[in-house]
């Protein structure tokens, strides 16, 4: 029942990455709402000081986010713009050129090139413990700071130009870097910070469109009071007078609050409202398609699944005995839309057609078929068992229906087994001793379709929890790390997709959507592709 | 404390006399001395078969028994079998409870739930009373450094609450055996429960057997040349047994109630077992939303009607054993 | 008296040893690494990871870090939180809500409860007495998280009569229907004990005696009957507070408290030891000042109690 902090992912806690709106741009908004008023949002305790390459959950991700402006920004379909950056540009894709804008942190001291180098810097070294390290992984000279004894405190590939620009040099060709610069990991911090990191964590100073609300804005456990940043002249001017982020332990008191008019905007309505929320007076209800993929990982090594006609022909019975509308609409309330592919509809270049995706279709029949045809080849023992996490609000409830579908349209045991918490679940996979099928779910770092395949599927990757491998994906993966074009890219992407579809490392199930509630005191609430709200955005009625 | 008794006797006041009053053994005197220490249970018994609260409650026991041991009787659905095209779908001819959101019988689910909740809860009592007895009576009848570190140790045990102590053993059990049957899965809670839950069942026996040991026939046995084992065996124990009986009849209820509560945190049984707790708290979400409220109401009063049932009992076994009752 | 007091307090020295032992042998039987975790289901840069199994000394042997608390605890140090704040500040903000929201219910099972019971014992085997007895044991036969459903959508959200949650001030008003559902179940053992201690005590022969003497009722059932049927309920109530603030775990989730309860619950979830360990600490201690406290206020109640 409780908010776990990595509820909607699996457990990746990904923060709303700083996100642009359009309607922000000044002119023909609609300003008639009062901007003294000060919106209060859902949050939870933030895990780790605000740091931005500590912050790796939602809770201190959503604070960050409004505290700091990045390179790019992410605009509401994904695309991204240039925010502090006045220009990223390279010849080979190599090494990247960033030139900065005028910008300053909102104690007034400027934004410059050092200021991001130190800040990245600072992130990778691993005797500095931040969360976010891994992100700097493309960057030359990451294994030297990064070794349990770094043999350097510096990323070689950063270099400070001058004061307005620096020099960013990649391991290896990688076309959209550019696209990465919004998150987090990647936001500068000022001189200050490092004086005295650990005091800056509780009361960060940022040159983001909102600031703490002097000292003690932080209270923990309650609430963070942020107000609008004067100095800030970006993309995201805010429309309101502040955002105070409240904590909550449990969706279901936030979603109480929303109705009572305590609580503005809840990003995720709970489980127990699902069903409700969007014909309930109280609350103005919020739901659109969302980024979060969500998948059954069936690793390579299990019996009867492994790389050849066997696994293949077991794992498309699996995909298609699962009837994904009849969950969305019964257990999901709608809140969730059937995966037609391996990415989300919100991400640039989605393609709804790929061949080979009719896998994802029900057809018990032709399910119990293949499955027939892969029991000829040989014979299949014991039970199909789904691991998940038992602290995720609702894992249970679909991973119980899933099981009874297979069940009943395979004539196979199939069951749930339920890991405690998140982390016992990740500490089997990740050790590689989990010996089921389980629940995988991502939500990309960048809206990026490449980002949904490369870290899951390449062989080796970092996220590539079933250990899956095949060349002709992995050399697809190469072609479209280096193809500048968009639209080949986007093909690309497709082709490779194709590859997943007859392979089915992971089966897709189903997107998330946004299932947000707003109380009546607001208005103008829209959600960017990271399923966040555009908190800048809202203003009081 | 469930019954609400304080221990008579607490560390540092070992010399300490209990008032007459307070001893449930106090008109011992009254008793035949010379009888058999049966005498009081046959009384008791006679008391008991007179009590209406008594057979309301053992008629209802043995009622759930049935169920427990012929679900089939009472349903020939599969509990187990669940559409989820049937979800929150409600009665119709061979379901006359409706489904629940898996879309799964609620009826047969609630007949069948029967069996994990009871396992749990007479299981726990055994093992937390026995083990209580044990520590409790050697404790009380050796005294002197024995019941120094026996009730050192209990206290440990004691002041953990137990809701969090099981939860945090439990986070730990329920991963170290992970794809479980029945009866591992049932185990793991016993275990949890009977763990932090057996000091309560060691304080009321200790306090029981120092009452008992200064009564004049355990004198009078030892004085005939009883072994102290002997006589902790076939004098004390018996006499002292009476207030252990009615705390764990008392706590089997509470237990029962653990059970789903730990359920209701996701830390119970898996999911793939029929259990009330389980079904009470897959059903959170309907209740809140108003739906079909039907499918939080009939596993958790088949939950209450039990563990009434078992209090029930446990109050009339109390007023059967404790001879002041008897005064009426 | 004084030397009873400190013998008491020099024997909840090995309980409280023990019982951290215990917790901390408990947390570590969790197969999970709480350090991956962190990282949420993104790769573990091995530099990163080992610095911060360092920091919070899961490198070293599990009764090293019990004796590493130990050291710390004695001068209130009880190491940090994961999001880097100190332990003991996350339990100064959280403990007092919980004692307050402990005692408010508290308050109301010990005064509902004896009420009642006396009530109920004065008119025994009456319509009110059976009525409660039912009502009590429904009270005990329904589990706590039924009843804070149930109460939270009836009072709280569809007649608003009380607050449905509370917030981070945790005012008096808001804490009221949260201490409601965590007092009822006690509330109904109250009420029983009080029963059936105004039950023996009517005919007990003090009682008999004054009224032989011809003193009022209402002073012989004020000063005969209730207060020496307070005894085992004050009992009762002073080994609750303890229970109590263990229980407050579900309730404090359904209402959003923001106390130990809730502080425990997430730091189990998360593996992380120093929170759990110096909760159940606190908790410990409490039970130990409880029950020496009850056990002084019953020699205070019952004369003929002396300790030596």
């Amino acid at each position: 029942m409780r908010l776990s902090r990595r509820t909607r992912v699996a457990g990746v806690a990904l923060l709303a990455a700083g996100s642009l709106v359009l309607a922000a741009c000044g002119g023909g908004g609609d300003d008639s709402g009062s901007t003294d008023s000060v919106i209060t949002n859902f949050s939870t305790e933030p895990q780790n000081p605000l740091v931005p390459t500590s912050t790796n959950e939602t809770g201190g991700g959503r604070a960050v986010d409004l505290l700091f402006a990045g390179l790019v920004s992410y605009q509401k379909d994904g695309s991204s713009v240039n925010e502090v950056a006045e220009s990223i540009e390279s010849d080979d894709n190599v090494t990247w050129t960033v030139k900065l804008k005028d910008w300053k942190f909102s104690d007034g001291t400027p934004v410059t090139a050092k200021s991001f180098v130190d800040a990245w810097n600072y992130g990778a070294l691993s005797t500095n413990k931040q969360l976010n390290s891994y992100f700097f992984y493309p960057i030359k000279g990451f294994d030297a700071v990064q070794a349990e004894k770094p043999t350097a405190k510096t990323l070689e590939g950063l270099k400070v130009v001058d004061d307005k620009t620096f020099t960013i040099e990649l391991n290896q060709a990688e076309a959209d870097f550019p696209a990465r610069l919004g998150y987090s990991a990647f936001y500068p911090l000022p001189e200050s910070a490092f004086e005295d990191i650990k005091a800056y964590g509780e009361d960060p100073i940022g040159n983001g469109p909102y600031k703490m609300d002097g000292k003690g804005a932080w209270e923990h456990d309650v609430q963070i009071k942020l107000v609008p940043n004067e100095e800030y002249d970006g993309v995201r001017k805010p429309k309101n007078g502040g955002v105070t982020l409240k904590f909550f332990t449990n969706p279901d008191t936030a979603y109480t609050a929303v109705q009572t008019g305590d609580l503005d905007v809840l990003d995720a309505v709970p489980p127990s409202a699902l069903s409700t929320f969007q014909s309930d007076s109280s609350v103005q209800a919020i739901s659109e398609p969302g980024s979060v993929f969500g998948s059954v990982t069936i690793p390579e090594r299990l019996p009867g699944f492994g790389t050849n006609d066997e696994g293949r022909l077991r794992r498309q019975a699996i995909s298609k005995a699962i009837n994904r509308p009849e969950i969305t609409k019964n257990i999901f309330d709608d809140t969730r839309t059937p995966a037609v592919d391996f990415s989300a509809p919100v991400m640039p270049g989605f393609d709804k057609d790929i061949p080979g995706s009719d896998v994802l279709t029900f057809d018990a029949d032709e399910a119990k078929k293949l499955w027939a045809q892969a029991d000829d080849i040989a014979p299949f023992k014991g039970s199909f068992v789904i691991a998940y996490n038992g602290d995720g609000a609702g894992n249970k409830e679909w991973v119980d229906a899933i099981a009874n579908q297979l069940k009943n349209n395979l004539g196979i045991d199939a069951k749930g087994q339920a890991y405690a918490t998140f982390d016992e679940l990740r500490s089997d996979v990740t050790n590689r001793t989990i010996k089921t099928a389980f629940r995988t779910g991502w939500q990309p770092d960048y809206p990026s379709i490449f980002n949904y395949l490369a870290p899951l599927y390449q062989t080796k990757a970092g996220s590539n929890d079933g250990d899956y491998s095949s060349k002709e994906f992995d050399d697809l993966m190469t072609k479209i790390a280096g193809e500048p074009d968009e639209d080949k890219r986007y093909e690309l992407q497709s082709q490779a997709q194709e590859v997943l579809f007859k392979d089915l490392p992971a089966i897709p199930l189903w997107y998330s959507n946004v299932a947000a509630a707003a109380s009546k005191n607001v208005e103008n609430v829209e959600f960017n592709w990271q399923n966040q709200p555009e908190l800048h955005l809202i203003t009081k009625k | 404390m469930p019954d609400g008794r304080p221990s008579k006797t607490r560390p540092g006041q070992e010399r300490y006399v209990a008032r007459l009053e307070d001893t449930p053994l106090h008109d011992v005197g009254a008793l035949d001395t010379t009888a058999p220490p049966e005498s009081q249970w046959k009384e008791a018994w006679k008391q008991l078969r007179k009590n209406p609260l008594f057979l309301i409650s053992a008629a209802l026991i043995l009622f759930l028994a049935v169920v427990i041991a012929f679900p089939g009787l009472f349903t020939s659905n599969d509990p187990t079998f669940c559409r989820t095209g049937k979800s929150l779908r409600p009665a119709e001819p061979g379901y006359p409870l409706g489904f629940d959101r898996q879309g799964c019988d609620v009826y047969s689910r609630m007949i069948y739930g029967a069996r994990a909740s009871v396992t749990v809860g007479l299981l726990t009592t055994l093992i937390a009373t026995a083990l209580g007895l044990v520590v409790g009576a050697v404790a009380g009848f050796y005294g002197r450094w024995i019941d120094s570190l026996l009730s050192r140790v209990a206290d440990i045990f004691y002041a953990i609450p137990l809701l969090l102590a099981s939860i945090v053993l439990l986070s730990a059990l329920n991963s170290w055996f992970p794809d479980r049957g029945f009866w591992a899965s049932v185990l793991a809670i016993v275990l949890a429960l009977a763990l932090f839950g057996w000091p309560q069942v060691a304080r009321i026996a200790r306090g029981a057997v120092i009452e008992t040991k200064q009564q004049e026939f355990v004198d009078a046995a030892r004085a005939l040349g009883a072994t102290p084992r002997r006589n902790l065996l076939r004098h004390v124990v018996p006499n002292s047994l009476a207030p252990v009986i009615v705390t764990a009849t008392v706590s089997l209820g509470i237990f029962i109630v653990a059970e789903a509560t730990l359920s209701f945190l996701g830390l119970g049984l898996p999911t793939s077992i029929v259990s009330w707790g389980n079904d009470i708290s897959a059903a959170q979400n309907q209740v809140r939303a108003g739906q079909r409220l039907g499918t939080m109401f009939w596993p958790a009063g088949a939950l209450a009607l039990t563990v009434f049932s078992f209090i029930l009992l446990g109050d009339a076994v109390r007023d059967a054993l404790d001879p002041k009752a008897k005064k009426r | 008296m004084w030397w009873y007091v400190g013998k008491r307090l020099l024997q909840a020295i090995p309980v409280i040893l023990g019982a951290t032992f215990l917790i901390y042998m408990m947390v570590f039987l969790r197969p999970g690494d709480p350090i991956v975790a962190l990282f949420g289901d993104k790769p573990v840069p091995e530099g990163t990871y080992q610095a911060l199994r360092e920091q919070y000394h899961f490198d070293q042997p599990k009764i090293v870090q019990w004796l590493l608390f130990l050291k710390g605890a004695v001068t209130l140090d009880f190491g940090t939180s994961f999001s880097g704040q100190p332990v003991i500040d996350l339990v100064q903000r959280a403990f007092p809500v919980t004692i307050k929201l402990a005692l408010m219910a508290l308050v109301i099972e010990a005064v509902l409860g004896v009420a009642a019971g006396f009530y109920a014992g004065m008119r025994r085997g009456k319509l009110f007495d059976s009525t409660m007895l039912v009502v009590s044991l429904l009270v005990i036969a329904v589990p706590i998280f039924v009843f804070g459903f149930v109460l939270q959508l009836i009072v709280g959200i569809k007649l608003g009569a009380l607050p449905a949650l509370v917030s981070s001030q945790a005012t008096f008003r808001e804490l009221l229907l949260p201490a409601i559902v965590l007092g009822l179940v006690s509330f109904a053992y109250v009420l029983r004990l009080t029963r059936t201690s105004v039950i023996e005590n009517l005919t007990a022969d003090h009682v008999r005696t004054a009224r032989a003497k011809g003193l009022p009722d209402g002073q012989v059932n004020r000063r005969h009957v209730l207060r020496n049927s307070l005894i085992p309920v004050v009992t009762f109530l002073g080994a609750d507070l303890g229970g109590l603030m263990a229980g407050a775990v579900v309730t404090e989730g359904i209402f959003n408290v923001p106390g130990v309860g809730n502080l425990a619950f997430d730091a189990i979830r998360r593996g992380e030891t120093p929170t759990i360990v110096s909760v159940v600490t606190i908790m410990v201690l409490v039970y130990v000042l409880t029950s020496l406290a009850v056990d002084l206020l019953y020699a205070w109640l019952d004369p003929r109690i002396r300790y030596a």
